[in-house]
C-alpha cells in the first residue's frame, strides 16, 4: 500500500478554473439548492451541458465519443461538480462505471450503442445488484436468466435499484447456471436490459423519508438479446468486482456533506462566530484537505496504470466514515431542531444529512465488506 | 442573498503549477538502513534508561543527515527541507532517540538564518509557546543586550529535548520589541532532566543570567516560524511511528492464533487494522504535502492541518493498534510502546488540537463560503 503524492498539473489547474467558471455561471452560489453529493437531481439538460464540454464520459476513449481524458481530469470534474451540489444524477452511473464496463468487457457493437450517446449525457443506467435475498453476500443472487432463441428469459426481482423510474438501462448481474459447490462466483453474467422492457415492471420502494429512490424492479420472462450480454456468460463475478473499483474511493465518498457546510459559512457570514464554530470550520478543512491528497492519488495510481483496489477501499470506507462525522460535528453545533423545511437552506440540508447518510456507509458495498477486502491487501492474504 | 459573479469565482482559482520538489532516494534509503541497523529494540530501550543514545547519534553525524537542509555556507549539509523530513520520518518509524529535529531544521536552522556561530556538539532549541493569537519564543525566559553582541538570558525554559546532552541552547526571544535570535553555551545553565511520557528528555532549563550570543532573527524566522517548523518536524516524526505502528499490528494479528485462526481474520480485529492503516497513509500524505510547500515557501495552511489531522490520527490509531495487539502490547517487551508513547507526547508538541484548529479556523472563515472549496484544493496559495 503505497499514496504518492500528488499534485495538479498546469493544464489541470486550467481545467479546474474552466469547470468553476462554468459551475459560477450557471448554478451561481446562493441561488440554487444545491445536491447532496452524488445522491443528485436527474437533470437531462445539465448533462448535456456538461457533455458538450466533453465532461461526461470523458475518460473513455475519443473512437467511441469519449475525450481520452485522464482519471485525474475526471477527478477534477467531479469533485467541483459534487462540491458544488450540481444536478449529475442522471448520468452518474454511466459515466462512473458503466461506460467503463462496456468499454473494458463490451463488444464493438456494444461499444457503438451505448458509449457515444453516454457520451452525449443522454443515458442514464441503473445497476441491477441487491435481491431480497442477496446484500452483501452478492454472488448468492438468484434472478435468472434462461437460454432461448437468440437471447435469454429473465425472472426474479430486483430491489432497492435507485433511479430506475428515471433512467433508461439496466446493468444487471443475473444468475445463468445454477451455483456450483464450492464456487459461488461461477454462473453470473452481467446484461444490458432496456428499463422499458416488455414484463419489466418498476414500483417504488420510498425511502425513509418519503422520497422517491429506490425502486423494485421485477422481470416477468423479459426477452434480452445476446447482443446484450456483455462480455463472456459465466464471468460476471470478475466483471461485476472490476466495476465496484471504478465505484470506489472518488470523491464522491467524502464530499456529499460540503454544500451543507459551504452554505452554513455563507449563512454565517457577516454575524460574530462563537469560537466553537470557526475551529470546526477549520478541522473540516484540514481534514478535507488531508482526504482529497489521498483520493486524488488513488485517480493518479489509475492513470499509471496501477490497480489500486485496497487503496480505493481504504478511502472510501475512510470518506464516507468522515461524512457521517461531518454531520454529526454539525448537530452539535446547533442548539435546536431543525425541519426538512425550515427557511434557512442550511438548515434543510442538515436535515437531509442526518436523513439520508446513514446509507452512505452502505450503498456500494457497506464499510464491513470494504474493511474486509482492504484488510486482506494489508495482510497478502488471499481474497 | 446575492449571486457572486463568476469573475469572483476564477479570481480565487490558482492556476499557476509550482516546480516538483524531489527527494533524492538515496538519503532514504540510506537513513532507514543505517536507523534500522541500530534503532533495535534493545538500543531504544536502552536509550530510555540514560536518557540519550550517544552511539546512534553519532553514527547519524558521521552520515551528514543532522545538518540536513542547513546551508553549506553556514557549516551544514545542504540539501532540501523536504529531504530533512524524510529524514525525519525514517527517526520516528525507526523510534530512533535522537534530537534529530533539534540540531537540524530547527536550531541549525535559526543559527544558520541568523549568522551566529554553531558549536561542534548538539544544538537543541527552546520550543516556543502558544499563546492568545501567537507564538511566544522564549517561554518564561528574556533576553538583554550587552552593547558587545553578547545576551543575557534569565528566567526557565520548559520541556527543552534533550538539554542535558546539547552545547547549546538556542531560542527566539522578544527584546525591545525585536525578535532575536539567542544561543546560550548549556554549560551556562542549570539543566533539571524530565522525561517525555516515552522516556525522551524533556529537560527544565534555569537561565540565571547565562551569556551568549545574539543576533536579529530576520523576517520569517520569528516565533511562530520556528513553531511552523516545529509542528511539521513533529508530523513528520509522527507519519513514521504511525506507519510502524501499524505494520507492526499487521504482522502480529496475523501470527497471533487464537480460536484456531489468526486474530487477523475476525472482522472485529480488521476494521481496526483497516483504521490504523488509513490513518497511516493519512498522516503519512500530510508530512509529504506539508513539507513540500513548506520547501517551496510559507505553508501556514498545510503545516496547520497536517499537524491537526496527525495529532488526531495519532488518538485514533494509538487505541486501535494497542487494542488489536491485546495484553501483548502493554508490556514492556514488545515492541509497540515505543511508537504509541511517542506518539502520545509528539501530540501535545508544537500545537495541540485546539491551537491549529483554531488556526484553520481563521483562514476558513477569512476565505469565506466561496473560498472555503478552493482553500482546500490549494491550500495556503489559496489565501491570497
Amino acid at each position: 500500500m503505497r499514496f504518492t503524492p500528488t499534485e495538479l498539473t498546469g493544464p489541470e489547474l486550467d481545467l479546474q478554473a474552466e469547470v468553476r467558471e462554468f459551475l459560477a455561471s450557471e448554478l451561481p452560489p446562493g441561488t440554487h439548492e444545491p445536491c447532496l453529493g452524488m445522491a443528485a437531481d436527474h437533470d437531462r439538460q445539465f448533462s448535456a451541458k456538461m457533455a458538450a464540454r466533453g465532461w461526461v464520459g470523458m475518460a473513455l476513449p475519443s473512437r467511441w465519443g469519449g475525450s481520452d481524458r485522464t482519471a485525474v481530469q475526471r477527478f477534477i470534474v467531479v469533485e467541483e461538480m459534487l462540491r458544488w451540489g450540481a444536478p449529475v444524477g442522471h448520468h452518474w452511473v454511466a459515466d462512473r462505471q458503466t461506460g467503463n464496463v462496456i468499454l473494458k468487457f463490451g463488444t464493438d457493437e456494444q461499444r457503438e450503442r451505448f458509449l457515444p450517446p453516454i457520451c452525449r449525457g443522454e443515458l442514464g443506467f441503473s445497476i441491477g445488484m441487491s435481491e431480497p435475498d442477496s446484500g452483501s453476500d452478492l454472488a448468492s443472487v438468484s434472478t435468472r436468466a434462461e437460454r432461448a432463441d437468440d437471447g435469454w428469459v429473465v425472472n426474479g426481482t430486483k430491489i432497492w435499484t435507485s433511479n430506475a423510474h428515471m433512467n433508461d438501462w439496466f446493468i444487471c448481474l443475473l444468475r445463468t447456471a445454477p451455483m456450483e459447490d464450492g464456487n459461488k462466483h461461477a454462473g453470473l453474467s452481467q446484461f444490458l436490459i432496456d428499463l422499458r422492457s416488455p414484463g419489466l415492471e418498476i414500483s417504488p420502494i420510498p425511502f425513509l423519508d418519503g422520497s422517491h429512490h429506490f425502486n423494485e424492479v421485477t422481470f416477468h420472462d423479459v426477452f434480452v438479446p445476446d447482443i446484450n450480454v456483455v462480455g463472456q456468460p459465466g464471468m460476471g463475478w470478475h466483471q461485476n468486482t472490476t466495476e465496484m473499483a471504478y465505484e470506489r474511493g472518488g470523491p464522491d465518498r467524502w464530499l456529499s456533506p460540503f454544500s451543507t457546510v459551504e452554505q452554513l459559512l455563507r449563512e454565517a457570514s457577516g454575524t460574530p462566530m462563537e469560537d466553537a464554530v470557526s475551529d470546526l470550520f477549520g478541522e473540516l478543512a484540514a481534514r478535507w484537505w488531508g482526504i482529497r491528497n489521498l483520493s486524488l492519488s488513488v485517480a493518479r495510481l489509475i492513470d499509471e496504470g496501477e490497480a489500486p483496489s485496497v487503496e480505493s477501499a481504504l478511502v472510501k470506507e475512510m470518506g464516507t466514515r468522515y461524512e457521517q462525522e461531518v454531520v454529526e460535528k454539525l448537530v452539535q453545533l446547533i442548539d435546536e431542531e431543525y425541519s426538512p423545511e425550515s427557511e434557512s437552506l442550511f438548515e434543510r440540508l442538515l436535515a437531509q444529512c442526518v436523513v439520508t447518510f446513514p446509507g452512505n456507509t452502505i450503498r456500494g458495498g457497506t464499510i464491513e465488506i470494504l474493511r474486509s477486502v482492504a484488510s486482506k491487501g494489508l495482510q497478502g492474504l488471499p481474497a | 442573498m446575492t449571486a457572486a459573479p463568476s469573475n469572483h469565482i476564477a479570481r480565487i482559482t490558482v492556476r499557476t503549477a509550482p516546480e516538483p520538489v524531489v527527494v533524492d532516494e538515496l538519503i532514504t534509503e540510506t537513513a532507514d538502513r543505517l536507523f534500522g541497523e541500530l534503532c533495535t529494540h534493545e538500543a531504544v530501550q536502552a536509550a530510555e534508561d540514560i536518557g540519550g543514545a550517544p552511539e546512534i547519534w553519532q553514527a547519524f553525524c558521521e552520515t551528514g543527515f543532522d545538518l540536513i537542509a542547513v546551508p553549506e555556507n553556514a557549516g551544514g549539509s545542504g540539501g532540501t527541507l523536504a529531504e530533512a523530513i524524510e529524514v525525519l520520518r525514517l527517526v520516528g518509524y525507526h523510534s530512533a532517540p535522537i534530537p534529530a529535529a533539534e540540531n537540524g531544521i530547527l536550531g541549525g536552522w535559526l543559527l544558520a538564518e541568523a549568522g551566529l556561530e554553531r558549536p561542534d556538539g548538539l544544538v537543541t532549541v527552546i520550543p516556543p509557546r502558544a499563546t492568545e493569537g501567537g507564538w511566544s519564543g522564549g517561554g518564561t525566559c528574556s533576553v538583554s543586550l550587552n552593547g558587545d553582541g553578547t545576551a543575557v538570558l534569565s528566567g526557565e525554559a520548559h520541556r527543552v529535548p534533550w538539554a542535558r546532552s546539547a552545547e547549546a541552547i538556542v531560542c527566539v526571544c522578544e527584546c525591545n520589541g525585536t525578535s532575536m535570535v539567542v544561543s546560550v553555551p548549556a554549560s551556562e545553565c542549570t539543566i533539571t532532566p524530565l522525561p517525555n511520557m516515552a522516556g525522551e528528555p524533556r529537560d527544565t532549563v534555569n537561565f540565571d543570567g547565562a551569556t551568549g550570543q545574539a543576533a536579529p532573527a530576520p523576517t520569517g524566522v520569528e516565533a511562530g516560524a520556528l513553531a511552523q517548523r516545529g509542528a511539521l518536524s513533529r508530523v513528520a516524526l509522527m507519519a513514521g511511528a504511525i506507519e510502524k505502528m501499524c505494520q507492526l499490528t499487521v504482522s502480529y494479528t496475523n501470527e497471533r492464533v487464537q480460536f484456531g485462526r489468526p486474530v487477523a481474520r475476525f472482522q472485529a480485529v480488521q476494521q481496526h487494522l483497516v483504521w490504523a492503516a488509513q490513518d497511516a497513509a493519512l498522516v503519512r500524505m500530510a508530512a509529504e504535502v506539508a513539507a513540500r510547500e513548506a520547501t517551496r515557501g510559507d505553508a501556514p495552511f498545510e503545516i496547520a492541518a497536517a499537524k491537526l489531522v496527525a495529532n488526531q490520527a495519532a488518538a485514533r490509531a494509538t487505541k486501535a493498534c494497542h487494542q488489536a495487539h491485546g495484553a501483548m502490547g502493554m508490556t514492556q517487551e514488545y515492541p509497540l510502546h515505543h511508537f504509541s508513547r511517542r506518539l502520545w507526547s509528539w501530540r501535545k508538541e508544537y500545537g495541540s488540537d485546539a491551537h491549529w484548529s483554531a488556526v484553520l479556523g481563521e483562514m476558513a472563515t477569512g476565505v469565506g463560503a466561496d473560498g472555503l472549496y478552493p482553500l482546500i484544493t490549494s491550500g495556503t496559495a489559496a489565501l491570497g
